[in-house]
């Protein structure tokens, strides 16, 4: 088999890129400070799958790209490899989660009770066709209490252990270079569990939440609860050159703790994320809390909810079946019309 | 937790026009200064796994980092961010509290950052707090 050589579409490709950027026109500072501050959780999320924290670059890359949420990601993830990598933080401990939002649908009374944070989930859901006729849509702003909340919340699980409900972790001694870093090493399977909590932090979240989903439904060896949900920011932790440690800010994250009620104690699934993301954190838990034991090939076995949720990867080769497969298509047509004429040849023989 | 050193704290989330003004009128105060770093980066955040205890990577945050020594003593800046000059600013400070130059201007400035952060963050928790759910059991 061969390749043809061909030419002729040069001046198509170019006017089929200004084409697409003729839709969205002159961009300007303005409107990446405006979809910043109009989209946080649409940047919460691209920021997550482009496992790169920049509101600003995240609202430059929707901007460029007309929302079109694969090749922002893209872009992000080709961006980031310009950059050097100057330090690996501190590990985000949960007890030192600046917290907005935790609750558990476990356990009614856990330690530091219930709050909700920033949500929709308990309203209606309403559309203010309103501002179409030139109503402004004001929300009514929040009545803030007396006292503050603490900043940081107790682990549930850390409670329920001390009730022999879970046996707790001992805590991996991995800091800094020595935590395995898919950005770096190869996904192999058995995949260590460090691969595996990065790669759904960074997984795109449709993927994920429809195999989460389809274990969720029955597909899978385990129902899962909301053990812990949270919505936080976490310190950047560093180190001064004489030694001092340092928050360098703080950075959006989210983390869900789901459980299964098998056995004499409660099994745990975990994932996090950059941004504010719950629901894709939830099904990456129930992923997580599924994989052991998955059969090959089920939606919940590791290497294939791995591999098909890596959003990059999953695109690449979807649009890949768009660009010109002529000499095999092709070959392929030849091979049928072959086939075609050696069975007309065939039944076209005298009978025996 | 980790105990972080608080003035470091807040000159990372100082608001970074009055820290560039306080960086600018330091640098003649300092006297030659030499440039190590001035540049942006990548700082790769890890997690704690709650299920099993394992550290993993959630991604790399985005960082502006300043690196500048004088007299032998180094003075260190980094913030979230694109903001070069907002790192320096920072840097200068951190150096001219270790060099004892203008050292007052210097410990007011960060006392007054940090109040306003503070007071940010307890905005935020009071909202925060609104939203507690107060179980009632039937």
């Amino acid at each position: 088999m061969a390749y043809v050589a061909t030419r002729g579409g040069e001046r198509a490709i170019e006017q089929a890129e200004r084409l697409f950027r003729a839709e969205m026109g002159r961009i300007e500072k303005a409107r990446v400070a405006e979809l910043r501050a109009a989209l946080p959780y649409l940047i919460d999320r691209v920021m997550g799958e482009a496992s790169l924290y920049d509101e600003d670059l995240a609202a430059l890359a929707l901007a460029q790209t007309g929302g079109e949420l694969s090749e922002a990601v893209l872009l992000l993830r080709a961006w980031r490899t310009t950059q050097p990598r100057l330090a690996t933080a501190e590990v985000i401990e949960q007890d030192g989660l600046f917290t907005h939002r935790r609750i558990s649908a476990a356990f009614k009374d856990i330690p530091g009770g219930q709050i909700l944070g920033p949500t929709l989930d308990y309203s209606h859901r309403v559309l203010a066709t309103e501002v179409l006729q030139g109503d402004a849509f004001t929300p009514d702003p929040v009545t803030p209490a007396q006292a503050p909340a603490p900043a940081h919340q107790p682990s549930v699980s850390t409670w329920q252990a001390e009730n022999e409900l879970v046996d707790l972790p001992e805590p991996d001694p991995a800091k800094g270079g020595d935590i395995p870093d898919l950005t770096r090493e190869p996904l192999l399977f058995p995949s260590r569990r460090a691969h595996t909590l990065q790669s759904l932090a960074r997984a795109e979240t449709g993927g994920v939440l429809a195999l989460g989903y389809a274990a969720m439904r029955g597909y899978g060896q385990a129902h899962p609860t909301v053990n812990e949900l949270r919505l936080a920011e976490a310190e950047i932790v560093v180190t001064h050159p004489d030694g001092r440690r340092f928050s360098a800010g703080r950075v959006k994250v989210s983390e869900a703790e789901v459980v299964d009620k098998k056995g004499e104690k409660l099994s745990l699934g975990f994932a996090a994320t950059f941004g504010w993301n719950e629901i894709k954190c939830i099904a990456a838990a129930t992923l997580d809390l599924n994989s052991p034991g998955a059969e090959k090939g089920a939606p919940t076995e590791e290497e294939f909810f791995l591999y098909h949720t890596e959003g990059v990867e999953s695109s690449g080769f979807c649009i890949h079946f768009k660009l010109p497969h002529y000499v095999t298509f092709q070959s392929s047509l030849d091979a049928m019309r072959d086939a075609k004429a050696k069975r007309a040849a065939k039944s076209g023989e005298p009978a025996q | 937790m980790t105990e972080t050193d608080s003035s470091l704290d807040t000159l990372a989330r100082a608001r970074p026009a009055p820290l560039k003004a306080l960086g600018e009128r330091l640098i003649g105060a300092l006297g030659d200064i030499e440039v190590i770093q001035s540049r942006t980066g990548l700082v790769m955040l890890p997690m704690r796994d709650t299920a099993h205890g394992t550290a993993f990577h959630l991604g790399e945050v985005l960082v502006s980092e300043a690196h500048i020594r004088a007299r032998g003593i180094d003075g260190y800046g980094m913030r979230r961010g694109r903001d070069l000059e907002a790192a320096m600013a920072m840097a200068l400070v951190d150096l001219a509290l270790s060099l004892e130059v203008e050292p007052e201007a210097c410990r007011a400035f960060i006392a007054a950052e940090a109040k306003l952060q503070a007071a940010a963050d307890d905005e935020t928790l009071r909202k925060v707090e609104a939203t507690r759910v107060k179980m009632e059991t039937f």
